[in-house]
């Protein structure tokens, strides 16, 4: 019934994020267009429409950049008027399929990569933005973020933000229960088990939402079968039968029999088990890395919290092929531009300063790390972000989040299996089974 | 039911004299008490939620008291852009949905319950059909529907679809309650030279205010609390209601609790007063009403 | 009455807004269940195989089986609330006072009933495990991650979220009963249970009916606190039809599958009210004089 996605195999190997001294030069190109533009006589009054979902009352750093970014734009350019719609995330993904369906796109919105972006791009209703990419623009991006939003060689959106997702820990109830960091998966069961003996909740985990077990079972996969054995599974040229997956699968239950997760974790949203973390309730945590603010920045959160939390790389499995610098993670939202929209060129000359300026502002004021290189000596970021800007530097390899890398419909059974394969309801060959049953459907 | 025309006595008026002070009657005031304070229980929460910060949202037993009152929460609500202007728009809205769908479910059931026609089986059929459809299968239709007709970003289409999926509802509800007016009082007012459009107006509409109040305020609810419609058909700030203040409070990783408890407490308050003043509406008996007419 | 431009005038306006918004949206939902389309690019007719793969497919019944639970559910608790609609409207001390409290929690909308009741039922700090432990339970259920109790740990908020609706229908109802009727029946020496029974229970058999038929329905088509609080899940252990649809339409781009099981639904629903409509027509006949 469907096409098969044309999913890009995203193992961003060699990542150099930290250019020391970043593409100053390239940075400059879309800014001459800009003037030059703004210089020409009397022009047509336009409007882009632009749909975003940083809402002022929850991510008021987010919004005051956003809005910075358009009247900076809007005033270089006097006859374009940038009119704004926010939506917070749940709802945005609604409307943006709604207005889909009439074809009626804002101008200029937010996708997600690879498996979200695909059916937009075979529908024809994003703009390919390869041609603001020239001129160098696209070396300011951190390798292979741009791919993940490609299909067929063409770009659709630009990337805006980049995660990977570190294992968060409590020093202080490591240190008070006598645990170091683990280094092996079988200490990391030992760990584990020392903890649920002194009466410690080890592992916070809101599997409500599904990804967030993804994450767990993704970083088993990658450290028994390597970067390539969950990539090639997904893009058909491998199986979730491969016994590297099933292996993954069984330490999941393996972790689960050891009570490793909070209680009820099934039943809990995200947000709710962080909120057993940031308590104290629990040692670890696992989850992007758009989490820092909490654990360095944020002033809501008591700073004895924050001055206790650092963060490990997913321990190796002893005779796996994964390397402990893989990491799973990727880019978030970007920026795309509607192929029908009737101020194409205005729209996108605005996605490309937007994502340039964003770059420049989004960690330091916002603690977004941006699809586009960060220059480490211009931004001043605390001990803990410094760390992970370094280790996504150093990263060997970063998967793509599972259920984004595969089409929607896949990645629907992919977050169902894994709810179950936690809740012990599906064996881990049933697992597989289910997975390989969805690709095969959707091919 | 012929004695339902009868002397003009208020229910107010009647009491249950011999069954006040047996045991049954305390056991019974025990459990309509128990049954209060679980129901007025989720008002106290909910207050007690919009003062607490993020943290505490989450750890503190629900009806315990924050630690730090965050009065802020409403500080930042009220502050953060146009609450005014949202408020302002929820009244339209609501307001003009409520009584459209009233005064059309209480022309349409009249018609219905109180004239003979042919068609009229099949009319009230299609009605009850439309209280049977999922919302969210009409959502894309509706969408198209409405830019086509140039009604996209507009308060008449939230308006008019309020209407459409609340007529049903509406309707039947009222349905029960035309049955019950006696034949005889139209009867009587044709009798007096009445015309059709005095007697609704004079006589039925006064006779089902009990339960023109019940679906008002039950639309009312509704059609405040919804935000399906309200996201997908409006998008100009200056056009959207209260329920964008609980989005505008949700992020993309978090949310900020106090806040959403806040907002929910604001935009509770008119409602709260609107079903106060209403519910006193649904007591007045039938027959009260049919004597005046 | 029968003058054909007053009908008109009653009805037409009512009827334009339904068929417009109401019955042009069901048929684009049949029609779009024939297709198969992403709902974002192009559709392909496919006839009827949306609707054939829905007859094996297990999740659909395994949902529609959910909902089905729910609305026995819903018209169980219905009891209750004529009971306390009965002892209410019958002039009991600080009735209204009650009658208004007992609607407060039909105030509050669908966002803040999920946030109250996900405490409630937080495994460990949840008020109902708290609760649990103190009193020596050592392994309180996980009411919202176990897939054995999921579904009827979730029933409980739907059904007292409608609670207030029903209540304030029947009391409705029950005021609009003539006194006269009751005090003559008192005078006759009938005690209030015989009151209740003989002849208050009679006299609203047509809005009790209504609310059957409201309740089966809106327990068919119920998506809101499900959505919310659970998703459907663990491993579709809570999943109702509407849910399900849902996810296909919005979440997996399954427009058209998701189509032809919404308008599936509304087939459903269409005979399960139709059955019902036939099992209680005697006691519409007594109502309609």
């Amino acid at each position: 019934m469907k096409k098969k996605a044309l999913i890009p195999a995203l193992t961003l190997s060699a990542v150099t994020l930290l250019a020391a001294c970043g593409g100053g030069g390239n940075n400059e190109a879309p800014a001459d267009d800009a003037a030059a533009s703004a210089n020409e006589p009397a022009q047509e009054d336009v409007t882009i429409d632009f749909m975003h979902l940083w809402p002022a009352g929850s991510s008021p750093d987010h919004h005051r950049i956003v809005t910075d970014i358009i009247s900076e734009f809007e005033e270089m350019h006097p006859h374009v008027t940038v009119e704004l719609e926010v939506l917070e995330n749940e709802q945005y993904k609604n409307k943006l399929q709604v207005v889909s369906s009439s074809n009626q796109l804002p101008d200029v919105g937010m996708t997600w990569a690879a498996g979200f972006l695909e059916p937009y791009v075979n529908g024809e209703l994003f703009a390919p933005l390869d041609d603001v990419l020239e001129d160098g623009f696209r070396d300011d991006f951190v390798a292979g973020t741009l791919e993940a939003y490609s299909i067929n060689d063409q770009t659709y959106a630009l990337p805006l933000e980049l995660n990977i997702a570190p294992v968060f820990y409590n020093t202080a109830i490591f240190e008070e229960h006598g645990v170091s960091v683990p280094e092996t998966y079988d200490d990391f069961l030992n760990t584990i088990d020392t903890l649920v003996e002194a009466g410690v909740t080890p592992i916070a985990l809101g599997n409500r939402d599904r990804w967030t077990g993804s994450l767990w079972y993704m970083y088993l996969a990658d450290r028994i079968g390597g970067a390539d054995a969950l990539n090639s599974a997904i893009d058909r040229s491998g199986s979730f039968n491969d016994e590297r997956l099933i292996a993954a699968a069984e330490g999941i239950q393996e972790m689960v029999e050891h009570d490793a997760f909070i209680p009820g974790f099934n039943g809990l949203s995200d947000q709710e088990a962080k909120a057993e973390f940031m308590n104290g309730n629990a040692a670890m945590y696992l989850i992007g890395s758009w989490d820092l603010p909490n654990y360095t920045t944020n002033e809501e959160v008591p700073q004895e919290f924050r001055d206790s939390i650092d963060f490990f790389k997913f321990p190796e499995v002893e005779g796996g092929e994964g390397d402990i610098n893989g990491w799973v993670g990727g880019p978030g939202v970007g920026l795309f531009v509607a192929e029908n929209s009737d101020v194409k060129e205005e729209s996108k000359e605005f996605v490309a300063y937007f994502t340039e300026e964003w770059g420049k502002r989004s960690v330091e004021d916002a603690g977004v790390i941006p699809g586009t290189q960060v220059n480490t000596d211009e931004v001043d970021l605390p001990d803990l972000f410094i760390s992970v800007l370094d280790e996504l530097n150093n990263a060997s390899s970063i998967t793509l989040f599972a259920d984004v890398q595969m089409s929607s419909s896949v990645a629907e059974t992919h977050l169902n299996m894994i709810q179950s394969l936690f809740g012990e309801a599906v064996t881990p060959e049933e697992f597989a089974e289910e997975h390989e049953n969805a690709l095969q459907a959707d091919e | 039911m012929s004695s339902s025309t009868a002397t003009a006595t208020t229910s107010e008026g009647l009491k249950l004299g011999p069954f006040r002070f047996k045991p049954l009657n305390l056991l019974l005031y025990i459990a309509l008490s128990l049954v209060a304070v679980i129901q007025i229980l989720p008002l106290v929460w909910l207050f007690l939620f919009s003062l607490k910060d993020n943290q505490e949202v989450f750890n503190l037993p629900p009806l315990a008291l924050p630690g730090d009152p965050q009065w802020g929460n409403y500080a930042r609500v009220w502050t953060e852009g146009n609450i005014g202007l949202y408020f302002f728009n929820s009244v339209l809205v609501t307001g003009s949905a409520v009584i459209l769908t009233v005064l059309l479910a209480s022309f349409v059931t009249f018609a219905i319950t109180r004239m003979k026609w042919k068609l009229n089986k099949l009319v009230l059929g299609l009605f009850m059909v439309g209280l049977m459809i999922p919302v969210h299968s009409t959502i894309i239709p509706l969408f198209s529907f409405f830019s086509s007709v140039g009604l996209m970003d507009t308060h008449l289409s939230i308006i008019l679809t309020y209407t459409a999926f609340n007529l049903p509802l509406t309707m039947m509800i009222l349905l029960g309650f035309y049955y019950t007016i006696p034949r005889e009082l139209e009867e009587a007012a044709i009798m007096d030279g009445c015309s059709v459009h005095r007697m609704f107006f004079r006589i039925i509409l006064p006779i089902t205010a009990p339960v023109v109040a019940t679906t008002a305020i039950i639309n009312m609810i509704y059609n405040w609390n919804e935000f399906i419609f309200v996201n997908t058909f409006l998008s100009s700030d200056r056009n959207k209601t209260l329920t964008v203040g609980i989005q505008n409070f949700i992020g993309q990783y978090s949310t900020d609790w106090g806040a959403i408890g806040a907002t929910l407490v604001i935009s509770m308050l008119p409602i709260l007063i609107a079903f106060l003043l209403l519910s006193n509406r649904i007591v007045e008996g039938m027959t009260a009403g049919s004597v005046k007419g | 009455m029968s003058d054909k431009r007053v009908i008109a005038l009653y009805t037409l306006p009512a009827l334009l807004i339904l068929l417009v918004l109401i019955y042009v949206p069901i048929v684009l939902t049949a029609y779009y269940g024939l297709m198969d389309w992403d709902g974002i690019g192009a559709m392909t007719f496919v006839g009827l195989e949306n609707y054939t793969a829905l007859l094996s497919d297990g999740m659909f019944w395994r949902s529609a089986y959910h909902s089905l639970l729910l609305a026995l559910f819903s018209v169980g608790s219905l009891v209750l609330y004529l009971a306390i609609s009965l002892i209410l409207a019958s002039n009991v001390k600080g009735a209204n006072l009650f009658r208004k409290i007992y609607l407060i929690p039909m105030l509050l909308s669908s966002v803040a009933i999920a946030q109250l009741w996900l405490r409630i039922y937080h495994p460990t700090n949840g008020v109902m495990n708290r609760f649990l432990t103190s009193v020596g339970i050592e392994n309180p259920p996980l009411w919202l991650s176990d897939t054995s109790i999921v579904l009827f740990a979730i029933f409980i908020p739907i059904i007292w979220q409608y609670a207030g609706f029903y209540i304030i229908i029947y009391y409705a109802a029950l005021k609009n009963i003539p006194a006269e009727l009751e005090e003559a029946a008192k005078i006759d020496g009938a005690t209030p249970f015989q009151i209740a029974y003989k002849i208050k229970l009679p006299l609203i058999a047509g809005v009790m009916k209504v609310t059957v038929v409201l309740a089966v329905i809106g327990s068919l088509k119920y998506f809101d606190l499900i959505y919310v609080m659970t998703d459907g899940g663990p491993s579709g252990a809570s999943e109702v039809m509407a849910s399900y649809m849902y996810k296909l339409a919005f979440r997996t781009n399954d427009f058209g599958y998701g189509s032809a099981v919404g308008f599936f639904l509304l087939v459903l629903i269409l005979i399960v009210t139709y059955l019902i409509r036939r099992a209680t027509a005697s006691k519409e006949d007594q109502v309609q004089y």
